[in-house]
């Protein structure tokens, strides 16, 4: 009786946070105290680690400083439209290559060898294009997003279920609909998945090039805190940033409609 | 072999000497050659065959998915070209669109025709109804079941209405049990909408529980070998296979098929044997 009264206590008092999740919080408590004592050590040259008290107040100041929005705004919507035109032009190019075997023979190569080039080197050509300010780093955001979302969704397109399309086609499905009510539809894990990617480099290229020449956003101020050696105020806004970057990434991850993915 | 010139009867699909042949890497291969039928309205024929015999190619070139073909199929006397409104398919594969509920996939066909939601949702719910599936309209295909899924096909191309129900061995990839079930639920549909049927199966049994008349094709290339008259009386179910004629039925069939099954057999053996020695 009392080895059975063990048995059903023992879910019960099972812990309320779970050994995984004590071993993330242990993690991150002790990198926080080795970086405190880091900071205090002084074998670092002075602020290069700053103590999180200085951080925490570098940021307290920076959330509350109307400034700050003004540059995040103006690099979240470079951000977004960099995500918007690439993330179109992808899609597009994506469903002609996948829809075209010669399209696909005759370009695909191409996006492969040029997908993995860092586009920072594009952007003095950029520059002379567009100007220092936020089009040119808009452009090199939407050329970084381009190319994961168009090989994404190609490859996606290829791996649509041939049945699907040959229901439609027994349904005298037209063109539009067979791309509106099943291609993409069909796509909607590839498309997720190459956006979610897009968003991440179309992040990088917009922030590097803030950071090369610019007069505004958040890459602009984070070289300039920089370079007046303002460590505790640039670490800040690394962390903000960090939070940022999780947070947009969830949101895309949302818009999957995973209630499906049972059958994937 | 040519049509029989009854061009005066009644019948509602006529397939008039059809062929189909496919390039391969060795050679042309005559997949469908000289098949000819008729089927009345009303009427559920079967077409069986081992595999290898083309059925398959036949299922595409009488829905209209396959253009580079010999000889006319034609619905009521207009010849098809491309898929035609009248033939309703329900695929061997798992077909059912995994981001729609149920419902939605059931008022597919309705929504193509640009019928009013309210109005296309009431009669997919008709047909859920009759394939047995009421209480399920809002659930997502991964949650249901293999044989649950297929009714899900089935109900979707029935609401299409079509006046012959083409199907590619919708059962193949479930279990007996629950094939024979389904089977008394395809037959009973059939009767109660009184739905010429096309049913192409290597199930002798499903052929025979269901069918007017069987068509036994041969062996690549596949041709009409025999059609026999399935004599028993309706409304069947699926307690019509413990029947003694039932069982004529089937060894006569199996007698036609079984050449046919063991010649595939053998070449595909010799084939096997030669790829094989030309790798080594």
């Amino acid at each position: 009786m009392a080895e059975t009264g063990r048995l059903t206590r023992t879910p019960v008092a099972a812990p309320l946070v779970s050994p995984v999740t004590l071993l993330r919080i242990a993690i991150i408590l002790a990198l926080l105290a080795a970086w405190e004592f880091l900071a205090h050590s002084g074998w670092l040259y002075r602020d290069v680690v700053p103590s999180l008290m200085s951080i925490g107040h570098a940021l307290a100041e920076l959330l509350m400083s109307a400034d700050y929005y003004f540059h995040l705004s103006v690099t979240a919507a470079e951000i977004g439209m960099a995500l918007s035109i690439g993330g179109a032009l992808g899609l597009t190019v994506g469903i002609l290559l996948g829809a075209n075997r010669f399209l696909s023979k005759a370009f695909e190569s191409y996006l492969y060898y040029l997908g993995p080039t860092p586009k920072i080197i594009f952007f003095p050509i950029m520059i002379m294009w567009f100007g220092v300010g936020p089009e040119s780093k808009i452009a090199l955001g939407t050329l970084s997003c381009f190319f994961p979302v168009a090989l994404n969704v190609a490859a996606g397109m290829r791996q649509i279920d041939k049945v699907l399309i040959r229901v439609g086609e027994s349904f005298r499905a037209n063109s539009w609909q067979m791309v509106v009510k099943i291609y993409l539809p069909a796509m909607r894990h590839p498309i997720i998945n190459g956006i979610r990617l897009g968003l991440g480099v179309a992040l990088i290229g917009t922030l590097l090039a803030e950071t090369k020449l610019s007069n505004k956003g958040i890459g602009f101020l984070i070289i300039q805190a920089y370079s007046i050696f303002d460590m505790p105020r640039m670490y800040a806004m690394l962390i903000v940033l960090f939070v940022l970057a999780i947070g947009a990434n969830a949101l895309v991850g949302r818009f999957g409609g995973l209630h499906d993915i049972k059958r994937l | 072999m040519a049509a029989q010139n009854t061009s005066l009867d009644d019948a509602i699909l006529v397939a008039d000497d059809i062929g189909v042949r496919f390039e391969t890497a060795e050679g042309p291969v005559i997949a469908v050659d000289d098949v000819s039928f008729k089927v009345k309205p009303g009427e559920f024929l079967s077409v069986i065959g081992p595999s290898g015999c083309g059925k398959s190619t036949l299922f595409n070139v009488i829905g209209g998915l396959l253009s580079h073909h010999q000889g006319v199929v034609s619905v009521a006397g207009e010849t098809i070209n491309g898929p035609h409104k009248s033939i309703g398919m329900v695929f061997q594969e798992e077909s059912t669109f995994p981001w729609r509920t149920v419902v939605d996939n059931v008022a597919f066909p309705l929504e193509l025709i640009g019928m009013p939601k309210a109005k296309r949702i009431e009669r997919a719910r008709h047909f859920i109804a009759l394939v047995g599936l009421d209480g399920f309209e809002n659930r997502y295909p991964g949650e249901l079941s293999g044989g649950m899924r297929q009714r899900v096909s089935l109900a979707r191309t029935l609401a299409s209405e079509p006046k012959i129900l083409l199907m590619d061995e919708p059962f193949a990839a479930l279990d007996e049990q629950t094939r024979l079930l389904l089977g008394d639920k395809v037959l009973q549909i059939q009767q109660q909408l009184k739905q010429t049927t096309l049913l192409i199966t290597h199930n002798i049994t499903e052929a025979v529980q269901m069918s007017d008349r069987i068509l036994v094709m041969t062996y690549r290339p596949g041709k009409v070998k025999r059609i026999v008259d399935i004599d028993l009386p309706r409304p069947r179910t699926s307690e019509v296979v413990t029947s003694e004629p039932f069982g004529r039925y089937v060894a006569k069939i199996w007698a036609d098929l079984r050449e046919e099954a063991s010649r595939g057999m053998r070449d595909e053996e010799k084939h096997a044997l030669q790829h094989h020695g030309a790798a080594s």
